[in-house]
C-alpha cells in the first residue's frame, strides 16, 4: 500500500556556517510541506528562497539541522537508503558524465542500481526513445544542446522507475523552444500513475502551467500553499497596476487611499521607477478615477494596466515584496553556496 | 507491474534497486576508464612523462655511476625502479581531479542521492587509477629496457616491482582523493604535487643511492614510502633478491595504503555531511 503522501516535511531548519566570523546562514527556517502522492507539486520562490535546499534535504543529500521529513513513506535520515531507492533527482547542474554518451550514462545508472547488463541497455534504449534522444544516443553528452542534455538529466532520474521525481529548476537556462518541450515532457510524466513530481522553479508561468499544488517559499519558509487556482482565487476581482516615475511613495499611498474601490495597496520603488499595485473588485471602473487622482496630486505615471490575478500577485501578498525585487536580492542560498 | 505505459515509460523497478558492492565498484571503475581513454591528452602525457624522465635523468646523472660508493652496475638499470615509482607518484597526485569535476558538475549530487555505496564510489575510482598505474608501469619497464637497462631478476622480479608500485599508487591516489573531497579545489591537488610529491622524490633513494645521500637526507629517506617501494623494486629486479627487505617494505606499504584508503572513504562521508 503506497503512502498517500509522497512528501511530508515538518519544521525543517537548515543552517550553514557563515564562515570567517560571519553569522550562520539560515537557508531553511521551519519549512513544513506536504505533497500528495501522484501529483505535480511546485516549490515556487525567487533565487535564494530555500527551494534547492529543501530538495537537497528531501533527496538525502543534505541533512536538516532540525525537523523531520519522510519521502515515499521513509524517513530521510533513518532510512536514507530506502528513500534513495524510491526517488530520482535531477539537480540544477548536469547529472550526466559529459565524456560518456547518453546511452552509456543511462546504462551506467541502471547498472549502479542493480540491473543486469542486458536489462540496463534495454532500459537505456526505452528512455532514449521516450525522450526523443535516440538520434543522439551515441554521441558524447558534452556536445549535445542544452535542451537535449536537460532531457537526458530527467531520463537519468527515471531509470529506476522512482515513486518521487525531484526536478530542481528543470528549465533554467533553456531557450523558449526547449522549455516548451520540457514542459510537455513534465506534463506527460504527470499523467502517469504513481509518479509524484516535486519541481522547484522561479518561473511563475512554469508553476502555473505544470503544478497541481504549489508551495510558495520565501526566506526558508512556506508562506502560502494550495493549487494555483486556489491561490489566485483568494484574490477576487482584478489587479490594477500603475507604473510610476520618480514617485514619492508616501504621497502615492495617501492618494490611493482616497480612491474608492482600491484595496491592498502596495507601492514599491526601485531606483527612479516605481509601481503601484492594488486590488479592486472592478478594474476597468477604477482606471479613470485613479489616473485623475494621481494627476491631480502631481504624480508622474506611465502605463496603467488591469489584469486578472497572477501568481505574482499571490507572491507579492505573501512574501511582502515583488518577485522582481526578491530576485534582485538573492541573499540566502548564494551565501550558503559560498559557505559550502 | 513491469509493463510499459502507453508513452513507453518504464514502470518496473530494476531488480529491486540493489546492486552488489562489487558490481557498483566495477561499474564506477569502468566509467572512469572510459573517461580516461576519451581524454587522449591526459593519457598521452602520462605515458610521455616517464619517457622524458628516463632520457633526462639517465643522461644527466649518468656519471653518478662512476662516483666511488655507487657500487656495481650502470646508472640506468639503477634508475628504472626509481622512475617506475616516481611515475605512479606523480600520476597519483592528480587522482582526485575526477571527484572535484563531479562535485562541480552535479554528477556527485546525482550519485550521492542514489543507492550507491559511498565506499564503492571511492574504491571504483581507485581501481581505475591502479589499472592505469599498472599500464604505466609496464610502459616504464619497456622503455627502460629499450634504453639499455637490464632486469636480472626475471619476470618474477618485474611482477614484484609492479606490485610494489601499485601499493605506492594506492596510498598516493587515496591521499589525492581524500584531499580533493575535503578541499574540493583543484589548487589543493597542485599543493600535493609540489609540497609532498616533489620533496618526496629527492628525499628518497629513487634517483641517488643511499650511500651518496647526505646523512640527514638518508635518515628522512628511510621513512619515505617512495624509498620503500624503490628498495623493493631494486632488489626484486636484481640477481640477488633480498626477500626480507621485500617482505618488510611490502608490509609497510600495505599498511600505509590501507590507512590512506580508509581515510579517503571517510573523506567521502565527510563531504556528504558538509552538504
Amino acid at each position: 500500500m503506497p503512502p498517500t503522501h509522497a512528501v511530508e516535511a515538518t519544521g525543517l531548519v537548515k543552517t550553514y556556517p557563515g564562515g570567517r566570523g560571519r553569522p550562520d546562514v539560515r537557508a531553511l527556517d521551519g519549512l513544513t510541506l506536504t505533497v500528495p502522492a501522484g501529483t505535480v507539486h511546485g516549490l515556487l520562490g525567487p533565487n535564494g528562497a530555500g527551494k534547492s535546499t529543501t530538495t537537497r534535504v528531501l533527496t538525502t543529500l543534505s541533512r536538516a539541522s532540525a525537523g523531520e521529513a519522510r519521502v515515499a513513506g521513509h524517513d530521510v535520515v533513518r532510512h536514507a537508503d530506502q528513500v534513495r531507492r524510491s526517488i530520482g533527482y535531477v539537480s540544477q547542474g548536469t547529472g550526466a558524465d559529459v565524456l560518456l554518451t547518453p546511452r552509456e550514462n543511462l546504462a551506467m545508472t541502471a547498472r549502479l542500481r542493480g540491473a543486469s547488463r542486458s536489462a540496463s541497455l534495454d532500459r537505456a534504449a526505452e528512455l532514449l526513445d521516450r525522450f526523443g534522444l535516440a538520434d543522439a544516443a551515441d554521441r558524447r553528452t558534452g556536445v549535445l544542446s542544452g535542451g537535449m542534455r536537460r532531457k537526458l538529466d530527467v531520463a537519468l532520474g527515471l531509470v529506476d522507475a522512482p515513486q518521487v521525481l525531484f526536478l530542481d529548476e528543470p528549465t533554467t537556462g533553456l531557450d523558449p523552444e526547449a522549455r516548451a518541450s520540457m514542459w510537455a515532457e513534465i506534463r506527460r510524466l504527470a499523467g502517469e500513475d504513481a509518479l509524484t513530481v516535486v519541481l522547484t522553479t522561479h518561473y511563475l508561468e512554469e508553476a502555473d502551467r505544470l503544478a497541481d499544488g504549489l508551495s510558495i517559499i520565501d526566506r526558508g519558509r512556506v508562506v502560502a500553499a494550495g493549487s494555483p487556482d486556489e491561490l489566485k482565487a483568494a484574490f477576487a476581482g482584478d489587479t490594477l497596476t500603475v507604473d510610476l516615475v520618480e514617485p514619492d511613495a508616501d504621497l502615492v499611498r495617501s492618494v490611493a487611499a482616497g480612491i474608492a474601490g482600491l484595496g491592498d495597496v502596495v507601492v514599491h520603488v526601485e531606483g527612479p521607477a516605481g509601481r503601484l499595485v492594488a486590488r479592486t473588485p472592478d478594474g476597468p471602473a477604477v482606471v479613470g478615477p485613479t489616473i485623475a487622482a494621481l494627476q491631480a496630486a502631481g504624480v508622474r505615471h506611465g502605463a496603467v494596466g488591469v489584469s486578472r490575478p497572477t501568481l505574482d500577485d499571490v507572491y507579492l501578498r505573501h512574501a511582502g515584496r515583488s518577485w522582481t525585487s526578491a530576485e534582485s536580492a538573492p541573499a540566502v542560498e548564494t551565501a550558503a553556496e559560498v559557505a559550502r | 507491474m513491469s509493463a510499459l505505459t502507453q508513452t513507453g515509460t518504464p514502470t518496473g523497478r530494476l531488480t529491486g534497486g540493489r546492486a552488489s558492492w562489487a558490481m557498483q565498484t566495477a561499474e564506477v571503475c569502468r566509467r572512469w576508464t572510459v573517461d580516461l581513454v576519451r581524454q587522449p591528452w591526459g593519457l598521452g602525457v602520462s605515458v610521455i612523462q616517464p619517457v622524458i624522465w628516463i632520457v633526462l635523468f639517465g643522461n644527466v646523472f649518468q656519471s653518478i655511476a662512476t662516483v666511488p660508493g655507487f657500487g656495481p652496475g650502470d646508472y640506468l638499470t639503477f634508475l628504472v625502479p626509481g622512475i617506475l615509482m616516481m611515475t605512479v607518484l606523480y600520476s597519483g597526485a592528480w587522482a582526485g581531479t575526477g571527484f572535484i569535476e563531479d562535485i562541480r558538475s552535479g554528477v556527485m549530487d546525482r550519485l550521492l542521492s542514489s543507492p550507491v555505496s559511498r565506499s564503492s564510489l571511492v574504491a571504483g575510482q581507485l581501481a581505475q587509477q591502479l589499472l592505469m598505474a599498472a599500464v604505466q608501469g609496464v610502459i616504464v619497464l619497456g622503455i627502460g629496457w629499450l634504453a639499455g637497462a637490464r632486469y636480472d631478476g626475471g619476470v618474477l622480479g618485474l611482477v614484484v616491482a609492479l606490485v610494489a608500485s601499485l601499493l605506492l599508487a594506492a596510498a598516493f591516489c587515496s591521499l589525492s582523493a581524500a584531499v580533493a573531497l575535503l578541499a574540493r579545489d583543484q589548487t589543493a591537488l597542485i599543493g600535493i604535487s609540489t609540497i609532498v610529491v616533489l620533496p618526496a622524490t629527492f628525499l628518497s633513494t629513487a634517483l641517488m643511492p643511499v650511500a651518496l645521500l647526505p646523512s640527514w637526507v638518508e635518515s628522512v629517506a628511510r621513512y619515505n614510502p617512495l624509498t620503500w617501494a624503490t628498495e623493493i623494486g631494486r632488489t626484486a629486479m636484481s640477481t640477488d633478491v633480498d626477500w626480507g627487505l621485500v617482505a618488510t617494505r611490502g608490509a609497510l606499504l600495505t599498511v600505509l595504503a590501507a590507512l590512506v584508503a580508509a581515510w579517503s572513504v571517510a573523506a567521502m562521508r565527510t563531504y556528504q555531511k558538509s552538504l
